[in-house]
């Protein structure tokens, strides 16, 4: 199940990778900014989703959820 | 062992709902989608690009219809000559009446409103009743607080194609139609056309639609449609 | 009969009014400090936002500088402020109570609370002052006036370091029951927290890419901001889910709070439809653009297919509380369609304030359908057809949730209880009474073209006879909600500054907790049915808006291509 947690923030980094490759190999939209945002969101849940790998490792299992 | 729960309660029918819910709305972007009269109809008539019709200023290309797009700049000049050649004594621009130089602004690849540089050269083999198949050219400058033109005499179902900048900040330029407006943005420096075809006559408020400083609200032109 | 037994009203919510009793007292003076600023720039923004509206009611006249002043500082405060600090300080506060210890990284807490009040205070201080920006802060207004733009642009730049530092602490909060092997997993709302907190982080970058350009240009270190248009629309189209997604998380929580329901449908599908938020965020941004001149066919095309996405993670969320919610209510015997609803504990104000923020979602998700079709962009755009849908939502929704939340915490935070209840209890149905009237008359004018920035309508006799009418009725609806609202917020604050003096009361609450075998065995009907209807009520606005738009005296061809 917690896998589930890092395939999901997988799945909005590889949404938000793909936009952010689409507005930066396109450049007729003229968006860069959308480069910018898009592709510093996929770093940020990519980390996240990284931060969760290994924190789920530590722990040696324990409680249900909670809610 | 089958589901004892009723469909309604059931996780695979909340998650249809909630994200299946959407292919509802196929119709609904389908119907947004179709062609409108207000907006765009491809098929109706050439594709209203500027690239075609500039390029008269001087530039490397000069004179060549199908040369670079025209810049912030050529539509300055451009819309200076409009002015010229259509103002009326009572302040209000025509692009029917005879210009100072008998120039006529039909046709959008030979108007006079694109001959910037020369004042105004006539078009030749137009129409001039107002059924003219070819879009008449009209230039609409944006800037604080007023719209140049700031009073425009047109004709009830002529076709005009409204070349439109702003010329400082954002502007918009919308046109009060009754029960509804016509919005448009403008972009400084940016050109805008539009290809706009009134078919009821009346006066029409232009306005301001994007805030643009201290005397926004007072910010307004008309359209005399005969 | 058509209603549900009663249960014996319980002490509301116990686990989460428990773990937020028991948080260190740093934590708790810490969310006093950022609660007590939210309200406060709630009430800035309130204030104005009255001002604003019987101005362009006509009841009030100002300078052209002081109206523009007005309405700025209304944005500023009410979207960035009031929406930002109560953000930070609920993902601190449940964050906490997830951990149960009380928060981690506590220095990156605090910091981030001094960086959005300082953030604040230039914010506030520049948009009363300085050259009015609007909330947007569009440098092009003030080419001549770069210290306005300057200043404007640390007061976002100060909130989104703010803002980051908060969510790295929140975040770090989240994770520590990890750490201590003591979860190995989250539940729903723990991973929705957590998605919450990068959302912000997010947000943290695209207000950076929209504002440093504008403080280095103010600097003499960089170049004018042409693009700030542009940037602004990435940035804005963040700041639409975002609080969305704290209001749906807040309702997971509110509703187990209240009736001690959790999802019956596990929290793995609560977990994909919060991811879902996230997912939708990029590819549903183009609508803001429609109108932009330099916007090609195509993707104005395609941005207004995928618009429809927006709202998909919102209503399955919807889907599940309510299906949750009646399923349990059945189990404990509710009857008639809709005589479950009658069960819900109306007379605490925080449910009251909960219930009547999903009408205004209901509501105001209907004309936000109308408002992203791209061909009718042309004449909805830029008009007060904006404002009008949009407070159902800023109001109605957000700030209606927000302030459950806070009726439930505040009691809990610092041992008092809540000031007059019963009074509170009412005002949500007047709030939404004052902001149907508001958005009724406010759609309208947009959709006869009324300006949504523009204070005197009249423009000297040429506009229609109906505008000033029409804006006389959003100024009345505008005064019945602020009186309304204001009440909540006046009880909130008392509740909060008066800690312990006011003594220990319990509000109503229900137990419709049941085990899974007693769940589903009735129908619940609800939550399609409402679906049903807003997809109905999408259909028919916007057919009539096509219908409007083709019937105008104008044919127009070019959507306005730039070069």
């Amino acid at each position: 199940m917690k896998n589930d947690e890092v395939r999901l923030m997988l799945a909005i980094v590889a949404v938000w990778a793909a936009l952010a490759a689409v507005y930066a190999l396109v450049p007729s939209l003229g968006m860069p900014g959308y480069v910018r945002v898009w592709g510093g969101g996929a770093v940020v849940f990519l980390l996240l989703a990284a931060v969760l790998t290994l924190s789920g490792r530590r722990g040696d299992g324990g409680e249900a959820p909670r809610s | 062992m089958p589901d004892p729960r009723h469909f309604t309660t059931r996780r695979g029918f909340i998650a249809g709902l909630g994200f299946g819910a959407v292919s509802l709305y196929g119709a609904w972007a389908a119907y947004g989608a179709a062609p409108l009269p207000f907006g765009h109809t491809p098929s109706a008539t050439p594709e209203p690009e500027a690239h075609g019709h500039g390029g008269s200023n001087g530039d490397s290309h000069g004179g060549h219809a199908a040369a670079a797009a025209p810049t912030a700049d050529d539509f300055r000049l451009e819309h200076e000559t409009f002015l010229r050649t259509y103002a009326q004594t009572d302040g209000s621009v025509d692009p029917h009446a005879a210009s100072h130089g008998g120039a006529r602004s039909h046709g959008h690849a030979h108007g006079a409103s694109q001959g910037a540089p020369h004042g105004g050269h006539a078009d030749e083999g137009h129409d001039d009743d107002g059924s003219a198949t070819e879009p008449v050219t009209v230039f609409l400058m944006a800037q604080k607080f007023a719209y140049s033109p700031d009073l425009l005499r047109l004709k009830a179902g002529q076709a005009y194609r409204f070349r439109m900048m702003a010329d400082d900040i954002t502007h918009g330029a919308s046109i009060q139609l009754g029960a509804a407006s016509r919005i448009i943005r403008l972009r400084p420096n940016i050109i805008s056309e539009q290809t706009i075809t009134f078919t009821k006559p009346g006066e029409y408020l232009v306005y301001c639609t994007v805030y643009c400083g201290q005397a926004h609200d007072a910010m307004q032109g008309r359209i005399i449609i005969v | 009969m058509d209603t549900i037994p009663h249960d014996a009203p319980i002490m509301a919510g116990s686990g989460l009014t428990a773990r937020i009793r028991t948080l260190p007292r740093p934590d708790k003076a810490l969310l006093n400090l950022l609660f007590g600023a939210a309200l406060l720039a709630l009430v800035l923004g309130l204030a104005d936002g009255l001002l604003t509206a019987l101005a362009r009611a006509g009841a009030l006249t100002f300078f052209p500088d002081d109206a523009y002043r007005l309405l700025t500082v209304h944005g500023v405060s009410v979207f960035f402020y009031w929406l930002y600090l109560i953000q930070a300080a609920l993902l601190l506060a449940l964050a906490a109570a997830e951990n149960s210890r009380g928060l981690a990284l506590r220095p990156a807490a605090w910091a981030g609370a001094a960086l959005m009040l300082a953030g604040f205070a230039v914010s506030e201080w520049i948009s009363y002052t300085g050259t009015p920006l609007l909330y947007d802060g569009s440098p092009e207004l003030a080419v001549d006036d770069p210290r306005s733009v300057g200043f404007f642009a640390l007061g976002y730049l100060l909130l989104s370091a703010g803002l980051t530092a908060s969510a790295v602490s929140g975040i770090a909060t989240l994770l520590q029951p990890r750490r201590r092997g003591e979860a190995e997993e989250f539940g729903a709302v723990g991973f929705a927290l957590f998605a919450w907190a990068g959302f912000l982080i997010v947000s943290a970058i695209a207000a950076t890419n929209a504002f440093l350009p504008g403080l280095l240009w103010s600097l003499g270190a960089g170049p004018f901001p042409a693009d700030h248009g542009t940037e602004w629309h990435i940035l804005f189209h963040n700041l639409h889910y975002l609080p969305l997604m704290a209001t749906v998380l807040v309702w997971y929580v509110l509703t187990r709070h209240l009736t001690g329901v959790t999802s019956i449908h596990g929290a793995r599908l609560s977990k994909i439809v919060f991811a879902a938020y996230l997912v939708f965020v990029p590819p549903t941004s183009l609508y803001h653009m429609f109108l932009e001149p330099n916007l090609s066919e195509g993707v104005r095309v395609v941005g207004s297919l995928l618009s429809l996405f927006v709202s998909v993670p919102t209503l399955a969320a919807f889907a599940i509380i309510v299906s949750s919610l009646e399923a349990s209510a059945r189990a404990h015997g509710a009857t008639g369609v809709f005589g479950w609803i009658r069960g819900l504990p109306w007379g605490n104000p925080a449910m009251a304030n909960m219930g009547w923020a999903v009408v205004n979602m209901m509501v105001g998700l209907t004309f936000a359908f109308v408002l992203i079709q791209g061909e009718l962009a042309p004449m909805l755009s830029d008009t007060f057809f904006v404002p009008g849908y949009f407070h159902l939502f800023a109001v109605g929704v957000l700030t209606q949730t927000f302030l459950a939340a806070l009726m439930v915490l505040l009691p809990a935070l610092n041992g008092g209880h809540l000031w007059r209840p019963a009074l509170l209890a009412r005002m949500p149905a007047l709030v939404t009474a004052g902001l149907l009237l508001f958005a009724a008359a406010g759609i309208a004018a947009g959709t006869m073209g009324v300006p949504r920035r523009v204070f005197d309508v009249g423009y000297g006799g040429m506009a229609p006879a109906a505008w000033p009418v029409l804006m006389a009725l959003v100024g009345i609806g505008a005064s019945l909600f602020a009186a309304a609202l204001s009440v909540s917020v006046y009880g909130v604050v008392r509740t909060l500054l008066s800690g312990r003096k006011l003594s220990a009361m319990e509000l109503p609450a229900v137990d419709w907790k049941a085990g899974q075998n007693r769940i589903g065995a009735a129908p619940a009907w609800t939550g399609p049915a409402s679906i049903a209807a807003l997809v109905a009520a999408m259909y028919v606005f916007t057919i009539a808006a096509f219908q409007l738009i083709q019937s105008l005296p104008v044919a127009v061809i070019g959507g306005g291509h730039g070069h």
